[in-house]
C-alpha cells in the first residue's frame, strides 16, 4: 500500500511520506494549544472556587492560597442551591422537549408540503430571531402576567420554546429537506403512511440535526436569566442563573462564590452535551444506499 | 424507534413533574393581598380585630449583615402589629434597580414597599401614578429624619430613606505613615502626596472608571467646589451645566488628570466588582486611596485578606480648594431609602414599617457591625463601628449641605449621559469632551 | 388510492383539481387527499406558530409600537413623537460607532471563526482516542453563561494578571497592553473573549453536519488514489457547505446582536471604543428609562438583520435546497 501511494499519490505531502512529519503533527499541535486555551480559563473557573476572594484580589493568577472547600461546600449544602438545579431541570426539561415537539413538527410542515404561503411561513420564524429579546421584555412580561403564568416554572419554559423555536426552523428545515424524495417514494410503495414516514423514518435520520438542536435549545433555556428573572417572583422558584445573582450584592462580587456556583452549574449542562455526543456519532448514513 | 420513545419519555417525565411543581407552587406565589375579613388570631394589645394587610417588601439586602437586620426587623414590627404581615424579598441590587422595579410600575401588581435612591429617578417613577404619596402618613415623624427632603417629589413625600452615604476619600494609614505623608486638606497637599507615593511604587488613587459613576463622583466634587449651590441646584433642575463654573471645574480637574494620579488602566478597572475592582486595589494595598461612597469598606472587607484592614482605614473629605467660588465643605452622597405603592390601607401600614426602619434601635442595627452607611436619626451614629467611616459620619454632621449625586437628582437619562459625558472626558480631557459634558444631560 | 395520486397530491392547486375519483367507488370529500394534506400541514404547523406569534412576534410588535414614542417606561404611553427616536439615533456619532464596532466584529466572526470551526470540526471528526472528552472541552465554553465569561475574563486581562503572565512567560512580554483599558486594543480583546465563547458551538454544528456525509463517499473517492487533503477538498467541504452556511446565518445575526459578554467586560468603554449596537441599546434606551428609544434602536437593529436574512436567504440558503430535494413528499 505503501508503494502504492507513493507512486501514485497526487499531493506532495503523500508522495513523500511527509504527511507524517508535518500534517499530523502540526494537528496535534494545535490541538494542544486549541485545548489550552480553551481548558485554562475554565479551570480558571473551577480553581478560583477553592479560592477566598481576599486571594484572587491578592495574585489573580495564582494558585489557590489556602485552599477553601468553603464555597463549594457551602453551595452544596444549601437547600437553596437543590431547590434552583431542580427548577432549572424542569424549565430546560418542558423547555426543550416543547421545543423539539413543535420545532420538528413546524419543521416537517414546511419542509415536506408544498403550499402558497409556505417560505412566509418561515420567514416568519426566522424573524422571531432577528429581534433582541431584552426589548421585548416589557410587553412579554404584560402579557405573562394577563395570562396569570408569572411566578410559575411554565411561564419561562413557554416562552423559552417560542424563543428558540426559529433557531430550530434555521437547522431544521433545511436538514429535513435535503432529504430525498426517494426515500418517501420507497416508504410509500411499502404502504406507510405519511405520519409513519414522518415518525419512523425521516425524523431518525434527522437525528443529528434533532440532537444538536435539542442541546442548544437546552444550553440556551439553562443560561437563561432574563426570563426567569421577569417571570419568577418567589426565591423557592428561582432557577442557577438567577442563584448567581445572589454573590453579587449593591456594593460588591463574590468572585469565588461566583466561580464556584458556576463550575457546578456547568456540570449538568455539560452532563446533557456528553450524553447527546453518543447520538450526534451514530449517523444518517447508509440510508441512501444503493 | 429509540429516539421517539425517549422523547415519549421525556415528555411524560416532564409533564408528571410539572403537574407536581403546579400544585405546589399555587400557594407559594408572593401575592399583594389586602384581605379585609378579620383574622380569628388578634393580638390582646387591639380591641377591635384590624383587617389584615399583607405587604410584599423588594429591597436589595441579599447578603449578610443587612439580610438578618431586615428579618429582625420584620419580627419586631409584626409583633407590634398583629395586622400586618411582610413578607420580605430580597433582590440583587442591579437587577432590582434596572429590571424588576420599572418592570413592575409598569405592570398591574407592583410590590408594596421597594427601594427607593429617590432624587429625578423617585419623580420619574411618581409620573407611573403607582407610587403612593404619604405625605399625610409620615408628617407626624419626618421631621427627624435627615435628608429625607431627598425623596420627595413636588414638595409630596413619597418615599422615605433610611440611610445615608457620603462620598470622600478612603485611604490606608499604614501606607500614608509607612511613606511619610500627611492626610492632605488641599487639593495642592492631595497632588504632592500622589507625587510621594508613586516614587514610593503605590498607585496613589484608584478609580474605577469602567462604571462611569466613579468618574463623575470627581467631576461633580470640583463641580462643587468651583459652583455655589445655586448654581449647581438650578443646572440639575434645568438639566444643563453651561453655567461657567462647570467650565471651570472642568478645566480643574484636567489640569489634576494632568498629574496621573491613577492606576495603570484605569479606564478598564471596575470600582467594585470583587477582586481587581478599584475597591480591591485598595485593600491589598497596590492603591492609597479612593474617593468612594462609605460603603467602600464592606466592599474592600470582601475582598481582602488582611483582618486589620478596618483599623487601617481612614477618612478624608474632598479637599478644598481656596479661591473657588463653591462651598468648600459641601459634601455629595445619597442613600437607601423605600416607597410605597397599593391602596391607602396598604400605604398605611408601609409608612408605619418604614417609621418602625427609622427608629433608633433599628438604625443602630442598620448602620452597625458590618454595614455601611449614615442612620437618618443622627443621634444613633454613634452605633458606627469603623473608625473610618466614624470620620465621615462626624463630618457629614458639619458639611455646609449634601448634595444628591447628580445621576439621581437627575432623572435617569439625563443622568446617565452626564455620566457617559464625564467617562468620556475622563478617557480623552480636553476641551472638546470638557465642553460635551455640559449639555450631555439634554442629549437625547 | 394509486402511487401516482398519492404522490401527485402535493404538486400545487393546478394538478389536484379532480382528486375524487370517478366511478362507482367515491371517496366522501373529507377524505380527499387535499383536505387530508391540509388538515395534517395545519396540524403540524398551528402549535408552534400559534405559540410564536403569541410570545415572540406580539411582543416585538408592542415594542415596536412603544418606539414611536418618548416613554420612560413609567405611566402612561402619551407623547407620541414618530420616529424622532429614529433620527435621533441616526445623529447621534456614538450610534454611528456602536454600528461600525458591530459590523466589524460580525465579519471578523465569520472570516475568522468559520476556518477555525471548519479545521477543528474536521479534525474532531475521525475516531481518535479522548475524543469525547475534546468534543466536551471543545464545547464547554458555551455552555458558560456569558455573564460569568465576561467575569472570568476580566480576571484573566486584568494589568499584571494571568494573561500578562502568560505573555511574559513565553517571552512575549513586548506584546502586553491594557487589554481592557487601552481605546484602541478593546475591541479586539472583546473578539478575542467572543471566539473563545462562541467557537464550540460552531463546532458542534458543522460536527452536526459531518455526520451526514456518508463515508462511502470518501473511502470511494480514496480508493480512487485522492490524498486526504483532496478528499476533504473535493468531497467533504461541498458537502459540508449547507450546514456551513446556516452556521454563517446564525453567527452573523449573533453577532449584530451580542450583548452580555461586551457588557460584564467593558460596558461598550472605554468611551465606546467597545460598543455595540446592543450596548448602545442598553446604555442609551434600558438603563436611561427611554424606552421608547431603546424599542427604537432594537427595530433598527432587527431591520438590518431582517435585511441581510433576506439577501442571505435569497442567495445563499436557496442553493441548499435547488436539486437537493426533487419532488416535494407531501
Amino acid at each position: 500500500m505503501a508503494a502504492f501511494t507513493q507512486a501514485t499519490a497526487p499531493d506532495f505531502l503523500s508522495r513523500y511520506g511527509l504527511r507524517r512529519w508535518t500534517v499530523i503533527p502540526a494537528t496535534y499541535l494545535v490541538a494542544i494549544v486549541g485545548c489550552g486555551l480553551t481548558i485554562v480559563p475554565l479551570l480558571f473557573v473551577v480553581v478560583d472556587g477553592f479560592r477566598t476572594n481576599g486571594d484572587i484580589n491578592n495574585s489573580p493568577a495564582g494558585w489557590p492560597h489556602p485552599w477553601v472547600a468553603g464555597n463549594y461546600t457551602s453551595i452544596l449544602t444549601s437547600a437553596p442551591f437543590w431547590q434552583f438545579l431542580g427548577n432549572s431541570v424542569l424549565i430546560s426539561a418542558v423547555a426543550t422537549t416543547l421545543t423539539l415537539v413543535l420545532g420538528s413538527m413546524a419543521a416537517l410542515a414546511l419542509s415536506q408540503y408544498e403550499f402558497k404561503g409556505r417560505e412566509f411561513f418561515y420567514t416568519v420564524f426566522v424573524s422571531g430571531f432577528l429581534f433582541p429579546i431584552g426589548v421585548g421584555a416589557l410587553p412579554l412580561y404584560l402579557l405573562l402576567q394577563r395570562l396569570s403564568l408569572l411566578d410559575n416554572q411554565f411561564g419561562v419554559a413557554i416562552p423559552e420554546a417560542a424563543f428558540a423555536l426559529p433557531i430550530t426552523m434555521i437547522i431544521l428545515r433545511p436538514f429535513l429537506r435535503a432529504i430525498p424524495g426517494e426515500l418517501r417514494d420507497a416508504a410509500m410503495v411499502d404502504g406507510a403512511s405519511r405520519f409513519r414516514f414522518f415518525v419512523q423514518i425521516l425524523l431518525p435520520l434527522a437525528k443529528p440535526a434533532l440532537i444538536t438542536v435539542g442541546l442548544l435549545a437546552f444550553v440556551t433555556s439553562w443560561n437563561q436569566y432574563l426570563l426567569p428573572l421577569l417571570v419568577l417572583q418567589t426565591s423557592s422558584h428561582f432557577t442557577l442563573p438567577l442563584g448567581t445573582y445572589t454573590f453579587q450584592t449593591q456594593y460588591s462580587q463574590n468572585d469565588a462564590g461566583i466561580m464556584a456556583f458556576t463550575a457546578l452549574a456547568m456540570v449538568p449542562a455539560l452532563g446533557a452535551f456528553v450524553f447527546a455526543q453518543r447520538y450526534l456519532v451514530a449517523g444518517a448514513s447508509g440510508a441512501v444506499k444503493g | 424507534m429509540r429516539s421517539s420513545r425517549a422523547l415519549a419519555a421525556i415528555a411524560l417525565a416532564a409533564a408528571t413533574a410539572t403537574a407536581a411543581a403546579a400544585c405546589s407552587s399555587g400557594g407559594g406565589s408572593s401575592s399583594n393581598s389586602s384581605t379585609p375579613a378579620a383574622t380569628g388570631s388578634s393580638s390582646p394589645s387591639s380591641a377591635a380585630a384590624a383587617p389584615s394587610v399583607t405587604l410584599t417588601w423588594w429591597n436589595n439586602a441579599t447578603n449578610q449583615p443587612l439580610l438578618g437586620v431586615y428579618q429582625n426587623a420584620i419580627k419586631g414590627f409584626e409583633a407590634q402589629h398583629s395586622n400586618i404581615i411582610i413578607k420580605d424579598v430580597p433582590i440583587q441590587n442591579e437587577l432590582l434597580q434596572d429590571t424588576k422595579i420599572p418592570l413592575a410600575l409598569e405592570g398591574n401588581n407592583p410590590p408594596n414597599i421597594y427601594q427607593q435612591w429617590g432624587g429625578g429617578v423617585l419623580g420619574q417613577q411618581v409620573t407611573s401614578g403607582k407610587v403612593d404619596n404619604i405625605t399625610a402618613d409620615v408628617s407626624s415623624w419626618i421631621g427627624g429624619i435627615s435628608g429625607a427632603s431627598g425623596w420627595q417629589a413636588n414638595g409630596q413625600q413619597y418615599g422615605v430613606p433610611i440611610d445615608l452615604h457620603v462620598v470622600g476619600f478612603w485611604y490606608r494609614k499604614d501606607i500614608f505613615k509607612h511613606v511619610g505623608i500627611t492626610v492632605p486638606t488641599t487639593l495642592t497637599q492631595l497632588e504632592s502626596d500622589d507625587t510621594k507615593l508613586r516614587a514610593a511604587g503605590y498607585a496613589p488613587i484608584a478609580v474605577g472608571s469602567k462604571d462611569r459613576w466613579p468618574d463623575a463622583f470627581w467631576w461633580e466634587y470640583f463641580a462643587l467646589r468651583d459652583c455655589p449651590q445655586s448654581t449647581v441646584n438650578s443646572a440639575i433642575k434645568s438639566e444643563s451645566f453651561s453655567a461657567a463654573c462647570f467650565a471651570s471645574a472642568s478645566t480643574a480637574m484636567e489640569a489634576f488628570l494632568k498629574t496621573n494620579p491613577f492606576q495603570t488602566g484605569f479606564l478598564g478597572t471596575s470600582s467594585q466588582q470583587g477582586a481587581g475592582s478599584s475597591a480591591g486595589m485598595v485593600a491589598s494595598g497596590k492603591a492609597v486611596m479612593e474617593l468612594q461612597g462609605d460603603w467602600d469598606p464592606s466592599v474592600m472587607e470582601g475582598v481582602s485578606t488582611n483582618k486589620n484592614l478596618s483599623s487601617e482605614l481612614g477618612w478624608f473629605p474632598f479637599p478644598q480648594t481656596p479661591g473657588t467660588a463653591g462651598s468648600q465643605t459641601a459634601v455629595l452622597g445619597g442613600g437607601d431609602g423605600f416607597s410605597c405603592t397599593g391602596t391607602p390601607q396598604q400605604a398605611q401600614a408601609c409608612a408605619e414599617f418604614l417609621q418602625y426602619l427609622d427608629s433608633p434601635s433599628v438604625q443602630a442595627q442598620i448602620v452597625g457591625p458590618g454595614a455601611s452607611g449614615e442612620p437618618v436619626v443622627t443621634s444613633e451614629s454613634s452605633a458606627i463601628t469603623l473608625p473610618a467611616t466614624q470620620t465621615a459620619a462626624a463630618y457629614f454632621k458639619t458639611a455646609a449641605y449634601q448634595e444628591l449625586y447628580f445621576d439621581t437628582a437627575l432623572p435617569t437619562k439625563p443622568g446617565q449621559n452626564l455620566d457617559t459625558a464625564i467617562a468620556n472626558y475622563f478617557s480623552n480631557p480636553n476641551s472638546s469632551t470638557a465642553a460635551a459634558i455640559a449639555n450631555s444631560p439634554s442629549t437625547p | 388510492m394509486s402511487r401516482s395520486t398519492a404522490l401527485n397530491a402535493g404538486l400545487g392547486p393546478a394538478a389536484t383539481e379532480d382528486t375524487v375519483a370517478a366511478g362507482p367507488l367515491r371517496r366522501p370529500k373529507w377524505r380527499s387527499p387535499k383536505l387530508r394534506k391540509k388538515t395534517e400541514l395545519t396540524i403540524l404547523l398551528a402549535p408552534g406558530l400559534i405559540l410564536f406569534v403569541g410570545f415572540v412576534l406580539i411582543p416585538i410588535g408592542i415594542a415596536a409600537y412603544y418606539s414611536l414614542f418618548n416613554w420612560s417606561g413609567y405611566g402612561p404611553l402619551n407623547d407620541y413623537i414618530g420616529f424622532k427616536n429614529y433620527s435621533y439615533a441616526f445623529k447621534d456619532p456614538a450610534f454611528i460607532q456602536s454600528i461600525e464596532h458591530t459590523l466589524y466584529l460580525t465579519v471578523a466572526s465569520v472570516a475568522i471563526q468559520g476556518p477555525l470551526a471548519i479545521a477543528i470540526a474536521l479534525l474532531l471528526n475521525r475516531k481518535f482516542f479522548g475524543r469525547t472528552f475534546l468534543r466536551t472541552v471543545v464545547f464547554a465554553p458555551y455552555v458558560l453563561p456569558p455573564a460569568v465569561t465576561g467575569v472570568m475574563w476580566s480576571l484573566i486581562l486584568q494589568p499584571g494578571g494571568f494573561a500578562d503572565q502568560l505573555f511574559k512567560a513565553f517571552g512575549l512580554g513586548g506584546l502586553v497592553q491594557l487589554w481592557l483599558a487601552n481605546v484602541h486594543v478593546v475591541l479586539f480583546t472583546v473578539f478575542a473573549v467572543l471566539t473563545w465563547q462562541y467557537l464550540g458551538f460552531g463546532i458542534v454544528v458543522l460536527l452536526a453536519g459531518l455526520q451526514g456525509i456518508p463515508t462511502e463517499l470518501k473511502q470511494a473517492a480514496a480508493i480512487d488514489g485522492a490524498s486526504p487533503w483532496q478528499v476533504t477538498r473535493r468531497i467533504t467541504l461541498p458537502l459540508l457547505a449547507p450546514t456551513m452556511r446556516i452556521w454563517g446565518f446564525i453567527t452573523v445575526i449573533g453577532s449584530l446582536q451580542v450583548f452580555d459578554v461586551i457588557w460584564i467586560l467593558t460596558q461598550g468603554g472605554p468611551a465606546g471604543s467597545s460598543s455595540t449596537i446592543s450596548t448602545y441599546m442598553v446604555l442609551e434606551g434600558v438603563d436611561s428609562t427611554d424606552f421608547g428609544f431603546a424599542a427604537a434602536i432594537a427595530v433598527i437593529l432587527f431591520a438590518f438583520c431582517f435585511v441581510f436574512a433576506l439577501i442571505y436567504q435569497r442567495y445563499a440558503l436557496r442553493r441548499d435546497t435547488r436539486g437537493a430535494l426533487t419532488r416535494a413528499v407531501g
